[in-house]
């Protein structure tokens, strides 16, 4: 027993040198909430504890869809397309930024900075629906602007005399 | 392997033939239950709901049954405005170069070659009640909702295309490009099968139609009628009731949710 005893001190004190070190190194590589700059939403606060939402966002998302594509339920409170009405803004320029820019849209600034790689939207829209419709409609009127180009050149050459 | 493959077989038909007989069983007995309540109330009293708009928080239930009802002979064969509606609705914008864009929804022209006889009709998903794209999907991702619509899950969906070969209406689409400014209630991409929802996105919301039908009545054709056909005093099951309606290969006995008028 007594043979035992300091040998008992030495475990106690590395044990608490590796409690010490470890401690250490995950206030090394946790990450810092206020490194990441993620973009203000447009509510006051989120639909649950925001702290809460960090960790678990992900499992409420994935409940939520089975009941709306399965059994048709569609509240709004842990809708994807909720989260995005609130969270996705216009910056100064008054432009929404896409998924692509993982500077300022707000699920992008968060899952580049943890490395998480998700494809949810390479099918969900990374925008509110006025903003998807107001670009669509952008984007038809230039193209008949374009073409209208292409016309009034072609009617130019026709009606041009001939020498 | 050759026994484990019998034992295999077997299984699987006799599970198919208990889960076939459950189902009937369970039918019939709430339809006799829904006709014995039926009979017992008062005239114009009705025990079930009838009701359309159901609470957001509320599952769907088979209480009602979505459908719809095209009169063939007030489809203009000029007017494609329920295509460009749908199209609309669900961000379905054509892709420039693509020569897969995806169809949820058609106009054809059916032609008798005896008579000479040619109709125009709109084509869609008809939403069976014995759906055949549900019994070949392998993951479960084709699946029919409580109310009657057939639906794709797409995160279950791994695009072998297997329902696009079972469906007689060849009413599904595959989409074979990425795509992009998909709308928040249509979410779609590349890999995964689609076809018409019944708008169900509307329906949930309580919109009470769908996008083409609303398309054709502002083109003033008013050949579409969306409703349910469980409420016998819906337009479309009353509508049903006077004049009938056809399904398009009947013969296959799928009870199809689309019906046909003057074909």
């Amino acid at each position: 027993m007594r043979i035992l005893l300091p040998k008992l001190a030495v475990i106690k004190h590395s044990l608490a040198l590796i409690l010490v070190l470890i401690l250490g190194m995950s206030s090394v590589y946790a990450v810092d909430e206020h490194a990441i700059n993620v973009p203000a939403p447009k509510g006051e606060e989120c639909v649950e504890d925001a702290k809460w939402m960090r960790v678990n966002h992900f499992k409420t998302v994935l409940n939520h869809r089975d009941d709306t594509v399965i059994r048709g339920i569609r509240t709004t409170k842990h809708s994807l397309k909720n989260c995005i009405d609130c969270h996705i803004t216009p910056n100064e320029t008054g432009d929404y930024a896409r998924y692509s820019n993982s500077e300022e849209h707000f699920c992008a600034s968060c899952h580049t900075t943890a490395a998480v790689t998700i494809d949810c939207f390479s099918c969900h829209a990374d925008r509110p629906e006025h903003v998807i419709r107001a670009a669509r409609q952008q984007s038809q009127l230039e193209a008949l602007k374009e073409n209208s180009v292409h016309v009034s050149a072609t009617e130019l050459i026709l009606n041009t005399p001939q020498p | 392997m050759n026994q484990m493959n019998k034992k295999y077989a077997l299984l699987s038909k006799s599970e198919q033939d208990v889960s076939q007989g459950v189902d009937k069983g369970k039918r019939t007995f709430i339809g006799g239950l829904v006709g014995a309540s039926g009979l017992a109330v008062a005239p114009g009293v009705m025990l079930y709901q009838t009701a359309s708009a159901k609470p957001v928080e509320q599952a769907v239930s088979n209480a009602v049954r979505w459908g719809m009802l095209v009169n063939v002979n007030q489809c203009a064969e000029d007017c494609d405005d329920c295509v460009t509606a749908c199209n609309d609705e669900h961000g379905l914008w054509p892709k420039e170069g693509s020569t897969t864009d995806s169809q949820w929804i058609r106009k054809l022209t059916v032609k008798d070659p005896s008579t000479g006889n040619a109709k125009s009709l709109p084509m869609m998903c008809q939403h069976c009640e014995n759906p055949p794209c549900v019994d070949v999907c392998p993951t479960g991702a084709s699946f029919k909702r409580e109310d009657g619509i057939v639906l794709v899950n797409m995160h279950t969906c791994i695009g072998c295309r297997y329902c696009m070969m079972a469906c007689p209406y060849k009413a599904r689409s595959f989409v074979h490009e990425t795509l992009e400014n998909q709308l928040p209630d249509s979410p779609r991409g590349k890999g995964c099968v689609e076809s018409c929802n019944m708008c169900v996105n509307k329906i949930d919301a309580g919109d009470n139609t769908t996008a083409c039908a609303e398309a054709c009545s502002k083109a003033g054709h008013e050949a579409i009628t969306f409703g349910d056909l469980n409420d016998p005093e819906s337009d479309i099951s009353t509508q049903l009731k006077a004049h009938g309606g056809n399904q398009i290969r009947a013969d296959l006995g799928l009870n199809t949710g689309v019906r046909y008028q003057g074909l």
